[in-house]
C-alpha cells in the first residue's frame, strides 16, 4: 500500500515540479542573458492564468483556444515588461554595462515595482477573492489508472510541459533566435562581434520566457481552480530557488530542481501537515547557497 | 582612390580619457593593412570603435561608400565588415558547428553549408572537434575558430585584432599564411598586431600608432626599413 501512495505523491509531486520548471525557466534565460533577476515574472504568471479566465468567463472558447490566448497575452506582457522595467536602464553599449551591476540594482527595482503595480491593479479590477472558474473548464475530472487517481489537469501539465520542453530546446538548439540568445549569455561581447542583434535577443527572451510563465499560471489556474492577484508569488519563489539550485543560467539544471523540489514538497507534506511543505523551498535554497554555491550540478559554467 | 574603408579624424572618448585622437587611415580594396603598436595606444579600441562595439565621439567611419560610425554593430556585420577580435570572443560553452553556424549572418541555408564546408576543410581540426565545446578547444584552434566564425558570413572587409598572440610558432606562421590567402579569395584584411616582422611580410601598407594617433604610415617595406620602426619594433632580432 505504501507503494501505491508514494507512486502518487511521486506524480503529484512531478506535476508541480513541471509547473515550476515553466516558471523557472523564465528567470533562467532573463538571468543567463542580462545578469538579472526578473521580480515580476510572478505577475506574468498571474496575467496568463487571468487572460485565460477572462477569454473563458466572456466566450468560451475551446480549451486550446485559451492556452493561445495565454500565450499570446503572456508574450505580449513579456515584451511590455522589457520596454518598460529593463531596456531605460541600458543606456550604455559595451560589455561593462550590459551585465552591471548598477544595472542589476536599477532593474531589480523598477521589475519589483511593476509587479507591485500590475498586482494592485488587479486587486482594483477584480477583487483579491479567487475566481470562480466554470466547470466545464476545471481540469479535475478524475483519471483511474489502477488503484492511482489522477486529476486531468496533471495529463495537461505533464503534456504541456514536455511540448514546451521540447519546443524550447528545439528553438535554442535550432532556430537563429535561440542560437542568439545562447550566445549573448555566454559572451555578449562576442554576440556583437558576430552581428547579433543584442536587444532584438533580449526582447526574445523576455517574450519566450513569458510565455511559458503565463502558460504555467493559467494551466495551475484551472487545475487548482485559483486564480487569485497574488497567485504568482508562492510558484516565483519556488521557481526562483530552482533557477538557484540549478546554477543560476543552466535550463537542463533549473528543470531537474524544478522536479526535485516539487517532489520534495509533495513528499513532505504526505507525511506532514500542508505548511511544511512550503518550507522545503527555503531549506533547499539555504542548502544549496551555504554547501552548493555555484549550484548542485557544480560549474554553474554551462549557460543557457 | 578605391578606398574599402576610410576612416577620417576619428576620435573615441571613455569618459575624462581621450582614448583615440583623430585617427586616419584607409583600406583599399583588396589590400592588407596592418596598424602596430605598442600596449595601450588605442589598437583594440580602434577595431572596436570600426565594428561599432564602441562609439566614435567625432570623426568618419566610412565602409564601402557609407557612413558606418553610428550604425550599430550588427548592421555593419550584415554589411560585410567582419571581425576576430582580440581575446577571440568565441562561445566557449556552445559547440563548434554553433560557433560558425552564429557567424553565418545573412546566408541562406545552401550558402551556409557551402560556408562552412569551404571553413572546415581550410580549418580541418576545425572538422575533428565539430561536436566539442568550444571552450574546451587549444588557444590555436580557439584563433582558427575566431577566424572561420568571422569568415563565414563571407565579409569584404575582415579585422584581425592580434591574431598572433600567446600561439605557437607554428601556429603563427599558418595563421599569417591564412592571411594572405584569404586576400586571394577576395576578403581585405585590416590587421592589428604586436609581431611587427611578420605583420610588414603580409601587409602592403602599415601604421603605427602611438598614444591614440597615427604616428608612422607608409608601406610595408618603407616601414620595414624606418630607423624608428626598426628601433622600437623590430628590435635586434635577426631577419
Ligand atoms: N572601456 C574602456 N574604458 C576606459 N578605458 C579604456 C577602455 N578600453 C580601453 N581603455 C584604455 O584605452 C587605452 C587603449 O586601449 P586598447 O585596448 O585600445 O589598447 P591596445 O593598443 O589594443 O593595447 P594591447 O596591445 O595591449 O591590446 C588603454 O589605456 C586602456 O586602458
Ligand atoms: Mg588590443
Amino acid at each position: 500500500m505504501f507503494d501505491i501512495f508514494f507512486v502518487q505523491q511521486l506524480v503529484n509531486g512531478l506535476s508541480v515540479g513541471f509547473i515550476y520548471a515553466l516558471m523557472a525557466i523564465g528567470f533562467t534565460l532573463i538571468f543567463g542573458v542580462l545578469n538579472v533577476v526578473n521580480f515580476a515574472h510572478g505577475e506574468i504568471y498571474m496575467i496568463g492564468a487571468y487572460a485565460g479566465w477572462l477569454s473563458i468567463t466572456i466566450f468560451a472558447p475551446p480549451l486550446f483556444v485559451v492556452i493561445l490566448i495565454a500565450l499570446a497575452i503572456g508574450a505580449l506582457a513579456g515584451f511590455s515588461l522589457e520596454r518598460i522595467a529593463f531596456r531605460p536602464f541600458r543606456r550604455f553599449r559595451d560589455e561593462a554595462s550590459l551585465k552591471s551591476k548598477a544595472m542589476r540594482e536599477a532593474t531589480l527595482l523598477s521589475s519589483l515595482a511593476i509587479s507591485i503595480i500590475v498586482r494592485e491593479v488587479a486587486e482594483k479590477i477584480f477583487g483579491s477573492n479567487m475566481q470562480t472558474i466554470p466547470q466545464d473548464y476545471l481540469l479535475l475530472t478524475p483519471i483511474e489508472i489502477g488503484p492511482l487517481s489522477f486529476a486531468s489537469g496533471q495529463f495537461l501539465i505533464f503534456g504541456l510541459s514536455i511540448v514546451m520542453l521540447g519546443g524550447l530546446q528545439w528553438l535554442l538548439k535550432r532556430t537563429r533566435v535561440g542560437l542568439a540568445i545562447r550566445a549573448v549569455a555566454n559572451n555578449p561581447m562576442g554576440a556583437t562581434y558576430v552581428g547579433i542583434n543584442t536587444e532584438r535577443t533580449i526582447i526574445a527572451t523576455f517574450v519566450i520566457g513569458s510565455t511559458l510563465g503565463a502558460t504555467a499560471g493559467l494551466v495551475v489556474g484551472l487545475y487548482q481552480g485559483a486564480i487569485f492577484p497574488a497567485m504568482g508569488f508562492a510558484p516565483g519563489i519556488k521557481a526562483f530557488v530552482a533557477m538557484v539550485m540549478g546554477g543560476l543560467s543552466s535550463i537542463g539544471g533549473a528543470v531537474v530542481c524544478a522536479l526535485i523540489l516539487g517532489v520534495a514538497e509533495a513528499v513532505t507534506t504526505s507525511f506532514f501537515a500542508q505548511g511544511w511543505g512550503d518550507l522545503v523551498a527555503y531549506v533547499f535554497l539555504i542548502i544549496t547557497l551555504i554547501f552548493f554555491p555555484t549550484g548542485l550540478f557544480g560549474g554553474g559554467r554551462e549557460r543557457v | 582612390m578605391n578606398a574599402l574603408l576610410e576612416i577620417k579624424g576619428l576620435q573615441v572618448r571613455m569618459g575624462e580619457q581621450t582614448i583615440l585622437d583623430g585617427v586616419s587611415l584607409h583600406v583599399p580594396t583588396g589590400g592588407i593593412v596592418t596598424v602596430l603598436g605598442s600596449n595601450g595606444v588605442g589598437k583594440t579600441t580602434l577595431m572596436r570603435a570600426v565594428s561599432g562595439v564602441y562609439r566614435s565621439t567625432a570623426g568618419s567611419i566610412h565602409f564601402d561608400g557609407s557612413d558606418i560610425s553610428r550604425w550599430p554593430s550588427h548592421r555593419i556585420v550584415a554589411a560585410g565588415l567582419a571581425q576576430a577580435p582580440e581575446g577571440r570572443q568565441i562561445f566557449s560553452s556552445m559547440t563548434v558547428a554553433e560557433n560558425l553556424r552564429i557567424g553565418a549572418v545573412g546566408l541562406s541555408p545552401d550558402e551556409q553549408a557551402e560556408e562552412q564546408e569551404k571553413q572546415l576543410a581550410r580549418f580541418p581540426i576545425l572538422r575533428a572537434r565539430y561536436r566539442q565545446q568550444a571552450g574546451t578547444l587549444s588557444g590555436g584552434e580557439q584563433q582558427m575558430l575566431c577566424i572561420a566564425r568571422a569568415l563565414m558570413c563571407r565579409p569584404k572587409l575582415l579585422l584581425m585584432d592580434e591574431p598572433s598572440l600567446g600561439l605557437a610558432p607554428k601556429v603563427v606562421r599558418a595563421i599569417f599564411d591564412l592571411i594572405s590567402l584569404i586576400r586571394t579569395e577576395g576578403h581585405s584584411v585590416l590587421l592589428v598586431e604586436q609581431n611587427a616582422r611578420a605583420a610588414l611580410r603580409v601587409a602592403d601598407y602599415a601604421y603605427v600608432m602611438d598614444g591614440g594617433r597615427i604616428a608612422i604610415e607608409g608601406s610595408s617595406t618603407e616601414l620595414a626599413n624606418d630607423a624608428r620602426v626598426r628601433a622600437a619594433y623590430l628590435g635586434g632580432h635577426a631577419s
